[in-house]
């Protein structure tokens, strides 16, 4: 047995599926032959309003005011195809491309005896959540569930296939315009009139297209599938037209992107592990950024909260002309908190705040501070690894070293250059920023040096020193030049 | 006559209906009812037992806590270090906004830096810009905003609608913010503390536990819990 999945008007529903409010208006799709550009297909509103196939676009506008004329989408015709076998992947193992929209499915071996129509629906419904409108038919081979499909409102079964094929209407045969003319002017309406010809007469009066019809009708072998493997990635892309200069149509495009995306991984029992962002621009230049889901998930919200906020900050050079999203499929984390071990709740939610805060500071300002090895005062680099995922509590460097006596120092970033009078070799009197007055004690000095060996070699002497007014400062000499590189509290 | 249901007269039933249209409408937004403090009090341990024994338990959560030190050597950033070990002894995060950029890793061991999630501000008002996001971040257990040695011109620049809108989302979140002020400055705040420390020269030899033992704070306005007015 086998079941056909078709999208009927696979092109007009590929260019409107991500704006699926046009279904309720008037709107029809130009093919785009070399010659003249016609309506190919439209919408139901359009169709009662007198909008046929073939028309010209202007011949079309003339039957109804406010048609919106729309252009194929070949960028969504492609995801659109690739997403229809994803989907008939869920369903069976062996998967066919038939054609443009049609989708063929072999369902030897699958317990489907009992109830064929809940799991018909169930693809349906898996479709439409991907605003896509499916029908679906069952039959012996192929052929007739193609057939079937055709017919399906939005699901049938061709349970005898004889009787069915014979009741169909001759067009669902698809002859060429002069064949179907023909058999028409003769009377004959339905495949099965047409059968009854037979096959020796068609021959005579008719040539080989019209045995090739009879063929098609009248087998019941079974062909076999050409097996397709669905694509592994998860994209989704638009062309704009006019080229968006704003964030705003951009976001709003994006969150469905996101969040139709976010539907295609469920359906494959997975999350998004990756997002990958690239926008064109008028200029031919592009734009991509890689975005890496710190807890993979599958949540609209917290996807489209990872872009959006990344791309208020973001300025391109020219208008963005095309946008394509891609999502990298991953297992969803599973973790677990331990007794005594509390780690970052929310991944995600604090990797946009890491976002937000580094749009606030700038890069270098948040994280967790690394002491770097090395006896250069203030030495550190900001790590952000190991936030989301703790690091494990190893001594690092430095670990074995005792504190600094004293209170611990809050640093002035950069030192605040100072003039120091010494007396007795010792600091007597300070004039800085920070403070300007005697000093009444003072210890020290404590000299070190590093990197003497290349370019970056350093050497300074540094005192503690006490003011009259109780304040307790570092006092640094460098190069004959005295700073105050912060104050003891 | 058809009442629409935001015409109905003020009265209980009408008040209830108010709040379940709003939550429909704004799912964001709390009410102050909501969002009022809890009734059964939760501490986060400081992990010095005196501070402890002052607060009854700990920082208060979803409250904010001023600890003031105007004195020089008043022993903030001491305090500051000791909250970090803390936070590494109880293998939880802490977030040090720094208002001044002003923390000195160097005298922390690494393995206790490992769980500091350190911002670097130049102004109070980034700070409290960080504040606020972390604050709706969650993710932290205690928030510590450092603005002790921020020049007071910034303060000025801080309105009092600042404080009482980081005490809500720390109200909303269960998290508790530990503000370090040259003065008090808070009007809002659940608990004040005062550090009375002056160290000098003199304390240069004394090992932690020794400038742990100086420490001296003062709780100058206690949360709503029973907690009476003592000296640490």
């Amino acid at each position: 047995m086998f079941a056909v999945i078709h999208l009927p008007d696979f092109q007009l529903q590929a260019a409107l599926r991500l704006e699926p409010e046009l279904w309720s208006q008037p709107v029809a799709l130009l093919e785009e032959p070399p010659a003249k550009a016609v309506v190919w297909q439209m919408t139901e509103p359009a169709r009662q309003a007198g909008v046929v196939r073939g028309q010209t676009a202007t011949q079309a506008a003339a039957r109804r005011s406010g048609l919106l004329i729309k252009s194929r989408a070949r960028a969504q015709e492609q995801t659109v195809a690739g997403l229809l076998l994803q989907c008939a992947a869920c369903f069976s193992p062996a998967v066919e491309a038939t054609a443009e929209g049609v989708c063929t499915l072999d369902l030897k071996g699958l317990p489907l005896e009992g109830e064929p129509e809940r799991w018909a629906q169930t693809i349906i419904d898996s479709l439409a959540r991907l605003q896509l409108q499916a029908r679906l038919g069952v039959g012996d081979t192929p052929q007739i569930a193609a057939l079937a499909a055709r017919r399906a409102r939005p699901f049938l079964r061709a349970r005898d296939a004889g009787e069915f094929i014979a009741a169909l209407p001759l067009a669902d045969l698809e002859p060429s315009p002069d064949i179907l003319e023909i058999l028409q002017l003769w009377g004959i309406r339905t495949v099965g009139g047409f059968l009854a010809l037979g096959r020796e007469n068609l021959a005579e009066r008719l040539g080989p297209e019209a045995v090739e019809l009879f063929e098609r009708a009248a087998s019941r072998q079974a062909r076999p599938l050409h097996l397709a493997v669905p694509d592994e990635t998860f994209a989704e892309a638009m062309d704009f037209e006019p080229p968006v200069e704003t964030l705003e149509p951009l976001l709003f495009v994006l969150r469905r992107f996101v969040g139709q995306l976010a539907r295609r991984l469920e359906m494959v029992y997975q999350v998004a592990a990756e997002l990958k962002l690239h926008l064109d621009l008028s200029s031919g230049a592009a734009w991509e950024r890689l975005f890496l889901v710190p807890a993979p998930t599958s949540d609209v919200e917290t996807l489209f909260r990872m872009l959006q906020t990344h791309l208020e900050n973001v300025r391109t050079d020219a208008p963005i002309v095309a946008l394509r999203l891609c999502a990298k499929p991953g297992r969803a984390a599973r973790h677990q908190f331990g007794l005594f071990e509390a780690a970052l709740r929310d991944p995600n939610q604090f990797h946009e705040t890491l976002a937000r805060l580094t749009a606030l500071l700038g890069p270098r300002r948040v994280g967790t501070p690394l002491l770097e090895e090395t006896y250069r005062p203030d030495s550190f680099r900001m790590e952000l690894e190991g936030l989301v995922a703790p690091r494990p509590d190893e001594p690092a460097s430095g670990a074995d070293d005792p504190p600094p006596a004293g209170p611990p120092l809050r640093r002035f970033r950069p030192p605040a250059p100072a003039v120091v009078e010494m007396r007795s070799e010792r600091p007597a009197l300070l004039r800085s920023g920070p403070f300007t007055g005697p000093i009444s004690r003072a210890s020290g000095p404590w000299r070190a040096s590093g990197q003497w060996w290349d370019a970056q070699g350093w050497a300074r002497e540094e005192w503690d020193v006490q003011t009259w007014r109780g304040d307790l400062f570092r006092l640094a000499r460098q190069d004959e030049q005295w700073f105050v590189d912060g104050i003891f509290d | 006559m058809v009442t629409a249901p935001y015409m109905k007269p003020a009265g209980a039933s009408g008040i209830i209906e108010l709040r379940r249209l709003l939550t429909e409408r704004f799912p964001q937004a709390r009410t102050w009812a909501e969002s009022a403090p809890l009734k059964t009090p939760s501490f986060l341990p400081t992990g010095l037992p005196r501070l402890d024994a002052l607060l009854q338990g700990g920082w208060l959560k979803g409250a904010v806590t001023e600890v003031s030190a105007s004195g020089p050597g008043a022993g903030s950033a001491l305090l500051l270090r000791a909250l970090l070990r803390q936070s590494h002894r109880a293998r939880q995060w802490m977030a040090l906004i720094d208002g001044r950029d002003s923390f000195d890793p160097a005298g922390v061991e690494a393995p206790v830096l490992s769980r500091l999630f350190w911002v670097r501000c130049q102004t109070a008002e980034e700070a409290l810009k960080a504040a606020d996001l972390l604050l709706r971040d969650r993710n932290f257990p205690l928030v510590v905003l450092d603005l002790k040695i921020n020049p007071a011109v910034q303060f000025r620049k801080i309105s009092g609608a600042t404080w009482f809108r980081l005490q809500r989302l720390a109200r909303q979140n269960g998290t508790p913010l530990v503000a370090l002020t040259p003065r008090a400055m808070i009007a809002g705040a659940e608990t004040r503390l005062t550090l009375e420390s002056r160290f000098t020269l003199a304390a240069w030899p004394l090992s932690e536990e020794g400038l742990m033992g100086q420490l001296k704070f003062e709780l100058a306005r206690a949360a709503e819990t029973g907690v009476v007015q003592a000296a640490g």
